[in-house]
C-alpha cells in the first residue's frame, strides 16, 4: 500500500511538472473505527475508509488549493485535480509576501507510531474492553455511554521542487467510558489515549469508576458557595488549558493577529509560576508526533516556557513567510505538547483523596465547554464536569453541584500555581471532525492552584 | 446506480435487517475564499462523492460509508456486520416511528448558482470590501466567502426515493482594533436572510458597504470605550447575538436524542426531563419558539430529513410552556415508550447527516422565536430603565446540562432611563437557563426579527458541523448579571 501510495504522488508530481505547475501534494488516509455508546447499548457502530487529496498550486506569488476525497485507483481524478488548482490559482491574487514551496531535501518515511496490533483490533475486542471497563458496575440506574474510537492514519507529501516524499503513519485509540445516573443527571468519567495495543487498560479506567461511583451514589450532593476554591484540576482539564495556548498563547501568527495573552516583548521573561515547563516534544510516540514538519523541517524537543520563563513564539512556515520570521518547525497537524510533572507523589485519584490537607480541595477533573472571554488577557470559562469532588480538610469527601470559574491562564498557572504530579498522564484531546488528527496532551495527573474564583455554582446536576 | 442501490438494500432485507437506508451522494462542494488584511490567503475548492449505508439489524444500528461506490456489496455488508456487533448489546430495541412512503425531490431556491461564478468575481467583490474595511482604527481585516453544494440521493427500505440538490452561501466580514490598553476587539457583519432564495444574488454589495462602515465604526467606539459594569441589570440582546442564546439554550437543550442521554458522553445532556413536555415554564408567556424547517432562504430547510421525513414548522415553546422536541424517527419512539405516554406524535423530521460518510442524528432546522408585541427596538430601549443592549457572539459557554451560560459579546451599549448613554468594551452577561427566560420581558416586533444563518454547528461522535438558522427578534431579559 504504502509504495502505492508514494507512487501514485510520484505520478502526480510527473503530471503536473509536465503541465509547468508548481504544487504540492498532502495524502490524507484514514481508516476509522468508532463504536460508541449511550443508555448502556451500542448507539453507533460504525467505520469510514477515507482518502483525501489536497492538491496546492503556487503562482509566485498567489497560490489556491483543491480537495478531493478520493481512491487511489482514480489517478486521472487526481490529475484533473491538478488542472483544477492550477487553473484557480491564475485567478488568486498575489499575497503582500512571498509564500515559500517546500522543498524536501530527502524522503523521510516515519512508521514509528504505527502498531499493528492496534491497527488489527475489531469489534469484539472493543465490545470487550467496554465489558471489562464497567464490569459489575452498571445497574437499572447507572447507565453506560462513551466511545472507543480507533485508527489507522497515514499522511504522504511530495512537491514539484524535489522528489523526496515525506510518509507518517501511525495508529490511536481514544476511549472514552462514562457512566451516568438516569434521573439525577451525573455522569463520572474515565478515560484514556493509545499508542499501541499494549497500552490498552481497561482495568484502570473501571478503578476510577469504581471509586467515583461510590461516592456519588452515597454521598448528598451540594451546592457550594460562590467564591475562592484551592481547586486541584485532573489531568482532562490541564490538558484543556494547555491545549487552549495553541490558539491564544505560544503560536506566532495568533501573536501578530492579536489573539494572544503573551506579547511579542514578553520572549525571554517570567510569565508562569517557575513550576511551569512546556515543550513542544516530537519525541514522545503517546502524542503521535511529526518529527519532521509538513515543510520537511526537523523537529526537535521545543522549551516553550522554562520555569515559567517564555522562551519562544511557534511559527509556522505560512506565518513566518508574512511576519517575517524565522519558522520553528510548526507547520503540523498538530504539536507534541508535554507539561512537565512536579515534585508532589499524586498519581490516582485514590492518593489524592488520601493526601493530607490544610484547607477544603475542590478537585476538578474536567472542563466543560471552555471559552475564550478575552484572548489578549486569557480569559476563559468553563463548567466543572464528570465526577467533581470536594475533599474537605477534616479527611472527608463530598459531592458538589457543578461550578463556573473564568480566570485568566495566567491566575492559574502564575503564583498560585502550587504543585505539580510527579506521574504524567497522557489525554487524548483528538477532535472526530475532518480528516482524522490524532492528538495528546502528556499532562501531570493532578496540579493544584490556591484561591481560584468560582463565579457560578450549580444549585443542582 | 439507483437500482442497484435498491437491489442491496432488498438483499439486507433478505439477511434479516429490519431496516436499510442508504444516502448517495454523487458530489458535494466547497468553495472558499479568505482574505485577511488584503492577502487572498484562503482560495481552496474540495469536492466528494460517496455512500453512507445505514442497516437496523436486531434492534441495533451499524453504519458504514466509503467514497468508493465500485462495491456496494461489500459495502452494505459491513454495515450489517457492524450492526450485528451492536446488536449483542441492545438495552432498548431500535424502532422508528411510523411515515410515509416518499418519492420527491427538493431543490433549494437560487437564482444565481455560486459555483458558476468565476473565481475572479469572487475575489473582486472580498477586495472591494477589504478596501472598504481598510480604516484608522481596523488592524486586522478579515472578509470571508462559503459556498456549499450538495446532491444526495436517498433510499429506503420502506420504498422511499429522494433526492435533494441544495445550495447554501455563508459571507462574513470582520475588523479588529487594539485599545490603549493592549486589548483586541473585534466587530463582525454576516447579513441576515431575506427574499426568498439562497444563491450568490443574496451577497448585496450596498448592504455590505453599508455594514462595513458601520462595523468599523462601532469597533472605533468600543477601541476608546470604558469596561462593561459589573451589576444586575436589564439585558436587550440584538439578534447578533440572541440567535446564540437561541441556539444553546433552547435548540441543543431540546434535541431529544440529548434529552435521552445520548450525547453524554461528549457535548452533555439536558436538563429537560421527558416529564417536562406540557409542564415546564421554559419562559415568561412572551415566549414562543419553533423549530420551522419551511423558510425558503435558510440552511436549516433541506426538504426531508435523512430519515426521508418531510421538513415541518412545530412549536417547541408556546407562550412559555415547553411543548415539542427537535426529534427523529428513532428517537421518539424511545421517548414515548420510557414516558409511557405519547408525547411525540411522529417524528419532526430533523434528523440530518453532514456528510455521506456521517450517521443521522437530532439536528435543529431553524429554531425560531416568534415576533412580539413590544414594538421596535427603539421602543423597548424606551421602556427600559437600566439595561445594556448587547451584540455579536464573542464567546459562549453552556453547563454540562444547558443549565447555565456564559455569553461575551462584542459591545455593548449602556441604557439609563429609557436613553442609550454609551458604549461599553468587554461586555459579558450570564444566567440560570430557565430563570433566564423566565424573566424575558419584552419581545420586538417584525421589525426587529431576523433570520440568522449558522454554518458551523457542532455534535456527536464522530463530530459533525452542520448547517442551520434562527429567526430572531430583539428580547429583553430582567435581572441579568453582566460584567462578570
Ligand atoms: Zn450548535
Amino acid at each position: 500500500m504504502k509504495e502505492l501510495i508514494l507512487q501514485t504522488l510520484c505520478d502526480l508530481r510527473a503530471y503536473a511538472l509536465s503541465k509547468n505547475v508548481d504544487a504540492t501534494f498532502f495524502y490524507h488516509e484514514e481508516e476509522s473505527y468508532l463504536m460508541r455508546f449511550a443508555n448502556s447499548a451500542i448507539s453507533l457502530n460504525t467505520n469510514e475508509h477515507l482518502i483525501r487529496l489536497e492538491i496546492t498550486a503556487y503562482e509566485d506569488r498567489k497560490r489556491a488549493s483543491y480537495e478531493m476525497i478520493t481512491d487511489l485507483s482514480k489517478l486521472d481524478e487526481m490529475k484533473q485535480g491538478v488542472d483544477i488548482a492550477a487553473e484557480m490559482v491564475k485567478h488568486a491574487q498575489a499575497l503582500n509576501y512571498q509564500p515559500t514551496v517546500p522543498a524536501y531535501g530527502e524522503t523521510h518515511i516515519d512508521e514509528t507510531s504505527y502498531d499493528a496490533a492496534l491497527a488489527g483490533i475489531g469489534n469484539e475486542e472493543r465490545l470487550g474492553y467496554f465489558n471489562q471497563a464497567v464490569a459489575g458496575l452498571e445497574t437499572d440506574e447507572i447507565r453506560l455511554s462513551g466511545i472507543f474510537s480507533c485508527g489507522v492514519n497515514t499522511i504522504a507529501q511530495i512537491t514539484t521542487r524535489s522528489e523526496h516524499l515525506q510518509y507518517f503513519k501511525s495508529t490511536d485509540a481514544q476511549i472514552s467510558v462514562v457512566l451516568s445516573h438516569s434521573t439525577l443527571k451525573w455522569e463520572v468519567i474515565a478515560e484514556q489515549s493509545a499508542q499501541k495495543k499494549t497500552e490498552l487498560n481497561p482495568a484502570l479506567l473501571r478503578r476510577d469508576l469504581a471509586f467515583l461511583l461510590e461516592r456519588y451514589l452515597h454521598d448528598t450532593p451540594q451546592q457550594l458557595p460562590v467564591g475562592s476554591y484551592d481547586i486541584v484540576f485532573g489531568s482532562a482539564a490541564i490538558a484543556e488549558l494547555i491545549s487552549i495556548m495553541n490558539y491564544i498563547g505560544f503560536d506566532g501568527g495568533s501573536m501578530k493577529r492579536g489573539f494572544s495573552f503573551i506579547a511579542e516583548d514578553q520572549v525571554g521573561q517570567q510569565v508562569f509560576s517557575d513550576k511551569f515547563n512546556l515543550t513542544d516534544d516530537p519525541t514522545r510516540l503517546e502524542t503521535f508526533p511529526f518529527r519532521r514538519d509538513m515543510t520537511g523541517m526537523s523537529r526537535e524537543p521545543f522549551p516553550i516556557f522554562e520555569q515559567g520563563i517564555f522562551n519562544s513564539f511557534t511559527w509556522s512556515q505560512d506565518d513566518a513567510d508574512e511576519f517575517g520570521a524565522t519558522p520553528t518547525g510548526h507547520t503540523v497537524m498538530h504539536n507534541s505538547l508535554v507539561l512537565e510533572g512536579g515534585g508532589r507523589e499524586v498519581g490516582t485519584l485514590e492518593e489524592l483523596v488520601n493526601l493530607p490537607r490544610e484547607n477544603d480541595l475542590l478537585y476538578i477533573p474536567f472542563l466543560h465547554y471552555m471559552n475564550i472571554v478575552n484572548p489578549s488577557k486569557g480569559l476563559i470559562t468553563a463548567s466543572s464536569r464528570f465526577g467533581a469532588l470536594l475533599l474537605k480538610k477534616d479527611g472527608s469527601v463530598a459531592v458538589p453541584y457543578n461550578v463556573r470559574i473564568t480566570q485568566s491562564l495566567s491566575d492559574i498557572f502564575g503564583d498560585r500555581l502550587a504543585w505539580l504530579s510527579r506521574t504524567q498522564t497522557v489525554y487524548n484531546t483528538s477532535m472526530s471532525y475532518g480528516a482524522r488528527n490524532p492528538t495528546s496532551i502528556v499532562v501531570p495527573a493532578f496540579l493544584q492552584v490556591n484561591a481560584l474564583e468560582i463565579s457560578h455554582s450549580n444549585s443542582s446536576y | 446506480m439507483r437500482n442497484k442501490f435498491q437491489e442491496q438494500i432488498q438483499r439486507l432485507k433478505a439477511a434479516g435487517a429490519t431496516y436499510v437506508d442508504a444516502r448517495w451522494y454523487p458530489v458535494e462542494e466547497t468553495n472558499q475564499l479568505m482574505m485577511w488584511n488584503g492577502n487572498l490567503k484562503t482560495v481552496s475548492s474540495s469536492r466528494e462523492s460517496g455512500v453512507g449505508i445505514r442497516v437496523l439489524y436486531k434492534g441495533a444500528w451499524g453504519f458504514s460509508a466509503s467514497s468508493d461506490v465500485g462495491n456496494l456489496t461489500s459495502l452494505f455488508d459491513k454495515a450489517l456486520d457492524n450492526a450485528r456487533v451492536a446488536a449483542e448489546r441492545v438495552t432498548f430495541p431500535v424502532r422508528l416511528a411510523e411515515k410515509e412512503s416518499i418519492q420527491a425531490s427538493f431543490k433549494s431556491p437560487n437564482r444565481i448558482d455560486p459555483f458558476s461564478v468565476p473565481l475572479g468575481e469572487k475575489v473582486e467583490f472580498l477586495k472591494k470590501l477589504d478596501e472598504q474595511l481598510n480604516q484608522p482604527g481596523v488592524a486586522q481585516r478579515v472578509c470571508e466567502l462559503i459556498f456549499m453544494r450538495k446532491q444526495i440521493v436517498y433510499f429506503d427500505s420502506e420504498g422511499s426515493e429522494i433526492e435533494k440538490n441544495i445550495i447554501e452561501v455563508f459571507p462574513s466580514i470582520q475588523v479588529m482594533g487594539v485599545d490603549a490598553q493592549g486589548e483586541s476587539h473585534s466587530r463582525k457583519f454576516s447579513p441576515s436572510l431575506s427574499g426568498a432564495t439562497r444563491g450568490w444574488e443574496t451577497l448585496d454589495p450596498h448592504l455590505f458597504s453599508e455594514n462595513a462602515e458601520r462595523i468599523v465604526r462601532e469597533m472605533n467606539e468600543v477601541l476608546v470605550a470604558e469596561t462593561c459594569p459589573t451589576d444586575q441589570r436589564s439585558v436587550i440582546l440584538l439578534p447578533g447575538i440572541m440567535y446564540l442564546q437561541t441556539h444553546e439554550t433552547i435548540g441543543h437543550a431540546l434535541e431529544l436524542d440529548r434529552i435521552l442521554g445520548y450525547e453524554l458522553a461528549y457535548a452533555g445532556g439536558s436538563f429537560v426531563k421527558l416529564g417536562d413536555f406540557g409542564e415546564l415554564r421554559y419562559g415568561s408567556p412572551k415566549l414562543t419558539a419553533r423549530a420551522n424547517a419551511t423558510l425558503p432562504n435558510s440552511p436549516g430547510s433541506f426538504g426531508y430529513d435523512d430519515d426521508g421525513v418531510a421538513a415541518q414548522d412545530n412549536l417547541l415553546i408556546d407562550k412559555g410552556l415547553l411543548v415539542g422536541a427537535i426529534t427523529g424517527r428513532q428517537m421518539v419512539e424511545e421517548a414515548n415508550v420510557r414516558a409511557g405516554k405519547a408525547i411525540f406524535n411522529g417524528s419532526s423530521g430533523a434528523n440530518r447527516a453532514t456528510a455521506f460518510y456521517r450517521v443521522p442524528i437530532e439536528r435543529m432546522t431553524n429554531i425560531n422565536i416568534d415576533p412580539g408585541s413590544d414594538g421596535s427596538l427603539d421602543d423597548i430601549v424606551k421602556n427600559t430603565e437600566k439595561g445594556i443592549i448587547l451584540d455579536g457572539d464573542k464567546s459562549w459557554s453552556i453547563g454540562s446540562n444547558r443549565e447555565q451560560f456564559h455569553f461575551a459579546t462584542d459591545i455593548g451599549w449602556l441604557v439609563e432611563d429609557g436613553k442609550v448613554t454609551r458604549v461599553v468594551k468587554n461586555p459579558t452577561y450570564k444566567g440560570e437557563t430557565v430563570p433566564f427566560y423566565n424573566s424575558l420581558s419584552a419581545v420586538g416586533d417584525e421589525s426587529t426579527w431576523e433570520v440568522r444563518s449558522v454554518d458551523n454547528c457542532g455534535k456527536g461522535q464522530p463530530n459533525q458541523v452542520m448547517q442551520l438558522g434562527h429567526g430572531i427578534p430583539v428580547c429583553r431579559f430582567d435581572n441579568v448579571t453582566i460584567g462578570e
